[in-house]
């Protein structure tokens, strides 16, 4: 029993002293810091204390949760625990601070090896005080938020705000959607619906600055590429890890076609962009031949080494006549109406949004339609979709194909957005971003990869101090809803079914459960 | 099926897929030819010297990439997925060899006046592989109990987007805490990097550090004992009954999850070894450094027949040698090598997906 306990108390101690020594090595922890202290006119220190109290809390919390085996745990054996987590980790973070403090203070620059370790992060972690004052305050410190954490969490255990979370979230979908859904059933209420978005969206970009448009254009830019990754990932299950190779289709068909260097075609832009998006989406099938016709894993690592290739061709000084090399292409043309200039930030807001809406009617017919099914079948099952007579290389090529076409748009709409583009837009990031936005949305959702793109583009725009961790964010972010909600924040009914079901189908109950805090487990 | 039962006209019709085969092969050899006779008949840019050199650089970065190679064969054996974050796991042991030959560099010896490493040259290098072995082993533990283990059954498309997600974010976390910047290993005083025997080709001198064959030594040892262990252990007859069947090996008395989690060490094990090499044969680290060698060493996975460790080994010397003689006897951009090695992946895969040594796979491994 106490040994149980003792392991528990252990497991959680250790999670969060890796949490909070590995936040403490990528200088997190002062980022967060400075956000709480400007948000609530705190000292920086307290602040700093307040974000460690708070994990402490939430790992108190974890080491007083009841394990599969066993009923609700008596107080002391939930203060045993706590106890244990909070001095194992106190311990860790304590060692670890009076080891880089020491070596502070005999004027070692840690800075060398460890770059966030800046003197000034140091001080606000020393507390202006001796290392082992520090070490001390930081042993205690988990000690007690575990203590308190595990306190809490027992003593509201059964209080009505916790339910498993997809519930919680359901729950809060139920409320946004309900209603919507509900109007939209009548024809008058979809007629309404729809007019009041459309007011809104024509409205909007008018409202807004340059700025606002711009970033919100960015997400719009997103939101498109989201939605045909979508179709790649989502609806046919091609994971495509190169997807910014047609992006760079589109944006340098339109770079080398409309500006001065290094061609001087100065083709006009309404020409190029039918052109460019074809190009895309020929290229997508081009690309796609030679390993659709394996499994996905294959397909991941070749879209990633040739989302690496384009990059390098762009680049390179060989090909520089034709591509104008590592310089890019400046000056690229911007569209215009009815002879006036179209190109303003606000501009191109209406012509994401326009865009937006067509690839979402697009997409939204596709996945009801013939091919959708097939698609959607590929997805489940290769091998018995090809029995059911699919013919998986055409339909697997035209997901691919469109997918990539959307890609290209998005592309010429980012390169004459900004005028320039040049081969440093187009690495590897751009497309685990797009990738991250159709995963954490849900996969083969609509809705799921516009919050997605609002989410993980939109919030870092708000949250400028965060900008370094956001990739790093975004790679934790991919694996954490794997592991926890692999259908998306707004799945779409069929992925999340499927998932539930490999769930089932994984874990047999085999153990009996133990009996949930109420209402059962349905 | 016996053929006489097939009525006549289910032979065989050609597909466009196949024209479209035979087009790009003959392309493709019509082009390499071209410019093999271009170089080395009508300009014969290189002497025999400089042959040798792209050669011998070759075989060492084959080596490196062997060691890769064969974590990632390992993982699809068994898991029949694709380890993407292994190359973060490679980067890792780079890292951890930095910082123990950089301790030892700055750490006095008896009266101060010389450094451990200068002191025990042997025993620094020693201890270099073993922080970088230790260090790449728990990662690849680590991410498997954290990344892969709970998404066990989940559809393929979760494991694989659950792997590109630790990947970035160990090159992210590995970026903001040791910094953007490019380190260089220490050039320990045993095994300088510009040292070493020099031949003489055709007059000109060749030069073979020993740090090259240090790397290519050590390499084949440690996948001789590798293959050693796969075929003659205990631990080596677990593995592959896990990589034939999960259920049966479980039903036979075998931990798999153990021998996953075992797995994965070996292959950190093998990728910690490859960094430290890595940072003493090149010299240079950084936060990105497994991305290219990771992607070489899949292509060489594929090349030799993915799941196959002969394979991998052959895949990896085959590759290292094109790489390296590729850009060369084509006439091309040396910038351009990891072009060629990745058409090369592409062409694998367009006309023997199951590799040189491969066998037919069946559609469920493919």
């Amino acid at each position: 029993m106490i040994a149980s306990d003792v392991r528990q108390g252990l497991r959680s101690g250790m999670l969060l002293a890796i949490v909070v020594v590995f936040l403490f090595l990528i200088g997190a922890t002062t980022t967060i810091a400075d956000i709480f202290a400007n948000a609530l006119k705190q000292d920086r220190g307290v602040s700093l204390q307040a974000v460690l109290g708070l994990l402490a809390l939430w790992a108190g919390s974890q080491a007083a949760k009841v394990s599969l085996d066993e009923k609700r745990p008596s107080w002391p054996r939930t203060l045993l625990r706590a106890g244990v987590a909070g001095l194992s980790s106190g311990l860790v973070i304590g060692l670890t601070l009076l080891l880089t403090l020491r070596l502070h203070e005999q004027g070692i620059n840690l800075r060398t090896y460890l770059y966030q370790l800046s003197p000034a992060s140091l001080d606000l972690w020393s507390l202006g005080r001796s290392p082992i004052a520090a070490a001390l305050f930081h042993v205690l410190l988990p000690l007690v938020g575990c203590l308190v954490g595990a306190v809490l969490a027992r003593g509201f255990r059964d209080a009505p705000w916790r339910g498993p979370a997809s519930r919680r979230m359901s729950a809060v979908r139920e409320a946004i959607t309900r209603p919507l859904a509900n109007a939209a059933r009548t024809r008058w209420g979809r007629i309404l619906l729809y007019a009041a978005l459309g007011t809104l969206l024509l409205l909007l970009p008018l409202r807004l600055n340059n700025y606002w448009n711009f970033t919100l254009g960015t997400v719009g830019i997103y939101v498109l590429m989201g939605l045909g990754l979508n179709v790649v990932v989502g609806l046919a299950g091609l994971l495509d890890l190169g997807y910014v190779v047609f992006f760079a289709v589109g944006s340098y068909t339109i770079g080398l076609l409309t500006a001065p260097t290094p061609h001087n075609l100065m083709w006009d832009f309404w020409i190029v962009l039918p052109i460019a998006v074809l190009l895309a989406a020929i290229i997508g099938v081009l690309l796609g031949v030679p390993v659709l016709r394996l499994r996905g894993d294959y397909l991941a690592i070749v879209t990633l080494g040739f989302g690496e290739i384009i990059r390098v061709l762009l680049k390179a000084e060989a090909l520089a006549s034709f591509s104008n090399g590592p310089r890019g292409i400046p000056s690229i043309a911007q569209p215009t109406l009815v002879g006036l200039p179209f190109g303003s930030d606000r501009d191109f807001m209406y012509m994401i949004i326009l865009s937006v809406m067509l690839v979402i009617f697009l997409t939204n017919r596709l996945q009801n339609s013939r091919v959708g099914r097939a698609w959607i079948a590929i997805r489940e099952d290769e091998t018995v979709a090809r029995a059911m007579g699919i013919n998986t290389l055409t339909s697997k090529l035209l997901a691919f194909g469109i997918g990539a076409a959307f890609a290209g748009l998005g592309g010429v709409l980012f390169a004459s957005r900004s005028q320039f583009t040049g081969p440093d837009d187009f690495n590897l990031m751009v497309s685990i971003n797009v990738l991250a936005v159709v995963i954490v949305g849900g996969m083969g959702s609509i809705p799921g990869v516009i919050a997605g793109a609002f989410v993980l583009k939109g919030l870092p725009e708000v949250l400028r101090e965060l900008d370094a961790y956001r990739i790093l964010s975004f790679g934790a972010l991919l694996v954490a809803m794997m592991v926890l909600r692999p259908e998306g924040l707004i799945p779409s009914t069929r992925r999340r079914l499927e998932m539930q079901e490999a769930r089932a189908a994984e874990s047999p109950p085999a153990t009996p459960v133990a009996p949930v805090g109420r209402g059962g487990a349905a | 099926m016996p053929e006489s039962a097939l009525p006549a006209r289910t032979r065989k019709r050609i597909t466009p897929y196949q024209i479209a085969q035979v087009v790009i092969g003959l392309g493709f050899l019509a082009f390499v030819a071209w410019r093999l006779y271009e170089v080395l008949v009508v300009e014969r840019t290189y002497g025999p010297d400089t042959w040798l050199k792209f050669a011998i650089s070759g075989l060492i970065i084959g080596s490196v990439y062997a060691l890769i190679t064969i974590g990632y064969t390992l993982v699809y054996a068994i898991l029949r997925m694709i380890n993407f974050a292994h190359s973060e796991v490679f980067m890792v042991g780079a890292f951890a060899g930095f910082f123990v030959f950089e301790a030892l560099k700055s750490l006095p010896v008896g009266t101060g006046e010389h450094a451990f490493i200068e002191v025990y040259p042997i025993p620094s290098i020693i201890l270099g592989f073993v922080a970088g072995i230790a260090t790449s082993m728990v990662t690849g533990v680590a991410l498997e109990r954290i990344a892969y283990r709970p998404l066990r059954g989940a559809p393929r498309l979760v494991p694989l987007i659950s792997a590109v997600g630790a990947s970035i974010f160990l090159q992210n976390a590995a970026q903001l805490m040791f910094g953007p910047q490019r380190r260089t290993f220490v050039n320990l005083p045993a095994l300088d990097r510009n040292l070493g025997w020099t031949l003489t080709v055709g007059e000109k001198p060749v030069l073979i550090t020993y740090t090259g064959v240090f790397t290519f030594i050590l390499a084949i040892v440690l996948l001789i004992s590798l293959y050693l262990i796969v075929q003659r252990t205990r631990l080596g007859r677990a593995m592959r009954a896990v990589s034939e069947n999960k259920q049966t090996a479980a039903l036979m008395g075998i931990d798999v999850d153990g021998v996953i989690s075992r797995t994965f060490a070996i292959s950190g094990v093998l990728a910690g070894a490859a960094g430290v090499m890595w940072g003493i044969h090149y010299g240079q680290i950084h936060a990105y450094v497994g991305f290219i060698p990771g992607i070489k060493a899949f292509t060489a996975a594929v090349l030799g027949g993915i799941g196959n460790i002969p394979g991998a080994m052959l895949g990896s010397m085959t590759l290292g040698l094109i790489e390296s003689l590729g850009p060369g006897g084509l006439g091309m951009d040396f910038q351009l090598k990891d072009v060629i090695a990745f058409s090369i992946l592409v062409l694998v895969l367009i006309f023997r997906p199951s590799g040189i040594l491969g066998e037919v796979l069946s559609e469920e491994k493919l």
